[in-house]
């Protein structure tokens, strides 16, 4: 009996079954082109792209809107707030008025999941246009950030990184990173003197 | 249809059920629990059910859009366990899914714990196993109820790629991110089905989606007067850090499931859904004061003060979905809080 019943084990073990892979294969790694600005600050209508959610982004794109005009730009703000319904349509048709307006973007903020992936679309949505632009990302969403651009068929979107958390930051701390990295925002685009 | 129409790729392995197992944990194919083997002959079984080619693109499933053939998706639903009778659920729900309104782009990437929470309504739920009765909403284990949720969250993750901490930004997940799927105990609903009241008949099998955010318990055993139960059910669910409070008010469902017990006594004084609906609204609120001061300026900008100085937890009656499912112990009632910006959507079962 136990004879059997071992050679009943060894069959089990040599058989085999054929299976299907069941998950989709990866998209190509195609990126569409990008843009710069290959030029001066001074003069271009510049977009930035606000979430009602986020108010630490609101305040640094308050200043840098500031910083755009000192230098001789002129920043154009649309403000974004939903995902769905007929509010999302409409900020969906601003945004794309707003890349037909402007010269270039800066749109943010990605600092949850959701948010980057909308953000990272409507970025998209200007680079459309022919026109530069760049996503604003905390680091936590850097990578996922990254990685909604390319499914988007946009790897090459350029992507400011902004330190993360950014709420609940003091407001001091906000300034300095709005100064910080306001230099970096204008190079990402492509801005030269 | 022959073996021969299946185009993805063979991976031949050892019979030995803990291959598949392991196999699964190193491609990362799998939820972590087993998964049974997607042959053809089990694939095939599942594709004559429905009325579509083995190449038919379902839809490009976000987040990193992967194009779902009904055969991708027929492997999936193999590996859950879906009997064919229960296949078809499988493909109306990722029809549900992907319609934008859903916003499964904004779902599948966030933050937040949400997942897809699937709503069977129609003559086939018994057969197909759907649980409707005692423990509907995890622990009564029927086939279907079980098969189809899982085979959904198996197909977002192999096809669409969610994948928690890298594609997914969950911060907690939930458990129905292994799948969710229950059924609406029609026969014990005083009011018409939630299936009926979104436009099907009743003779359809139609599956609901709806971007649930967890299993909100609540639960009661002092109040006699009905109306006074739905007072605290709406003001319960109606709490303050609600994602119905992060975005616009008009956007997406709280499903509230009531226990047949429950939902005789309040059909007394509500016998028209509709009825019912505006009561829970009417009390599915909290004063702006109750919010710091940030939380009122967002709440303000977005225009969801009203004069009164009530913040509703929705713009409309419609938007609180009562639904009948559960055991007759009575007692609890269960809410859906849904993520906000998604929109419920409904599809009826097509079979071949």
């Amino acid at each position: 009996m136990y004879a059997y019943a071992w050679i009943g084990t060894l069959e089990s073990m040599t058989e085999t079954i054929t299976i299907r892979r069941p998950t989709a294969a990866a998209g190509e790694d195609v990126s569409a082109p990008t843009f710069t600005v290959d030029g001066p600050l001074e003069g271009l209508r510049v977009g930035l792209r606000t979430d009602l959610a986020w108010r630490s982004w609101q305040l640094i794109a308050d200043i840098w809107a500031d910083y755009l005009r000192r230098d001789g730009a002129h920043p154009v703000t649309v403000e974004t707030s939903a995902q769905v319904g007929d509010t999302a349509s409409q900020d969906r048709s601003h945004i794309e008025q707003l890349a037909e307006d402007v010269d270039c973007a800066i749109v943010g903020l990605g600092t949850c999941g959701s948010c980057t992936s909308f953000a990272i679309a409507d970025a998209v949505i200007v680079e459309k246009h022919r026109k530069p632009s760049i996503a604003v990302v905390a680091e936590e969403f850097a990578t996922h950030g990254h990685n909604m651009a390319r499914h988007l068929g946009h790897g090459d979107l350029k992507i400011l990184v902004l330190p993360y958390p950014l709420e609940a930051r003091p407001e001091h701390e906000l300034r300095e990173i709005a100064d910080t990295y306001y230099p970096t925002a204008l190079k990402l685009l492509g801005v030269r003197p | 249809m022959t073996a021969g129409s299946l185009t993805a790729e063979t991976i031949e392995l050892d019979a030995d059920p803990r291959a598949l197992y392991e196999l699964s944990l190193e491609e990362r194919w799998g939820d972590g629990v087993p998964l049974l083997p997607p042959t053809d002959d089990v694939i095939e079984s599942l594709l004559v059910t429905t009325p579509y080619p083995p190449e038919h693109v379902l839809c490009a499933l976000p987040p990193r859009y992967g194009v779902a053939t009904v055969e991708l998706v027929a492997i999936n639903a193999a590996m859950a366990g879906c009997t064919p009778a229960a296949f078809p659920y499988v493909i109306a729900a990722l029809d549900a899914i992907t319609v934008p309104e859903w916003n499964a782009f904004g779902l599948t990437t966030t933050t937040s714990s949400v997942f897809p929470m699937l709503i069977v309504n129609g003559p086939s739920r018994d057969d197909v196993g759907i649980d409707y009765r005692a423990g509907c909403m995890g622990g009564a284990a029927g086939r279907g109820s079980m098969t189809i949720g899982r085979a959904v969250s198996l197909c977002l993750r192999n096809i669409g790629g969610q994948r928690a901490g890298d594609t997914s930004r969950s911060v907690f997940g939930q458990p129905a991110r292994f799948g969710m799927c229950f059924g609406e105990w029609e026969e014990r609903s005083p009011w018409p089905s939630l299936a009926r009241r979104r436009g099907f008949d009743e003779t359809d099998d139609v599956m609901t989606v709806h971007g649930g955010k967890g299993t909100f318990p609540l639960a009661d055993i002092n109040n006699d007067d009905p109306r006074d139960l739905l007072y605290l059910l709406a003001k319960s669910i109606a709490f303050p850090l609600s994602n119905m409070y992060l975005g616009h008010a008009e956007n997406g469902q709280v499903v509230l499931a009531i226990n047949p017990m429950w939902a005789e006594r309040f059909a007394a004084p509500f016998p028209d859904v509709e009825e019912m609906q505006a009561f829970l609204w009417e009390h599915a609120w909290q004063p702006v004061e109750l919010w710091p001061a940030p939380n009122q300026e967002i709440l303000r900008k977005k225009e969801r003060v009203r004069d009164d100085g009530r913040v509703h937890l929705v713009e409309r009656p419609d938007q609180i979905v009562p639904i009948v499912c559960g055991g007759l112990g009575s007692l609890h009632a269960i809410a859906l809080p849904s993520f906000g910006e998604s929109e419920m959507q409904s599809v009826a079962v097509v079979r071949a």
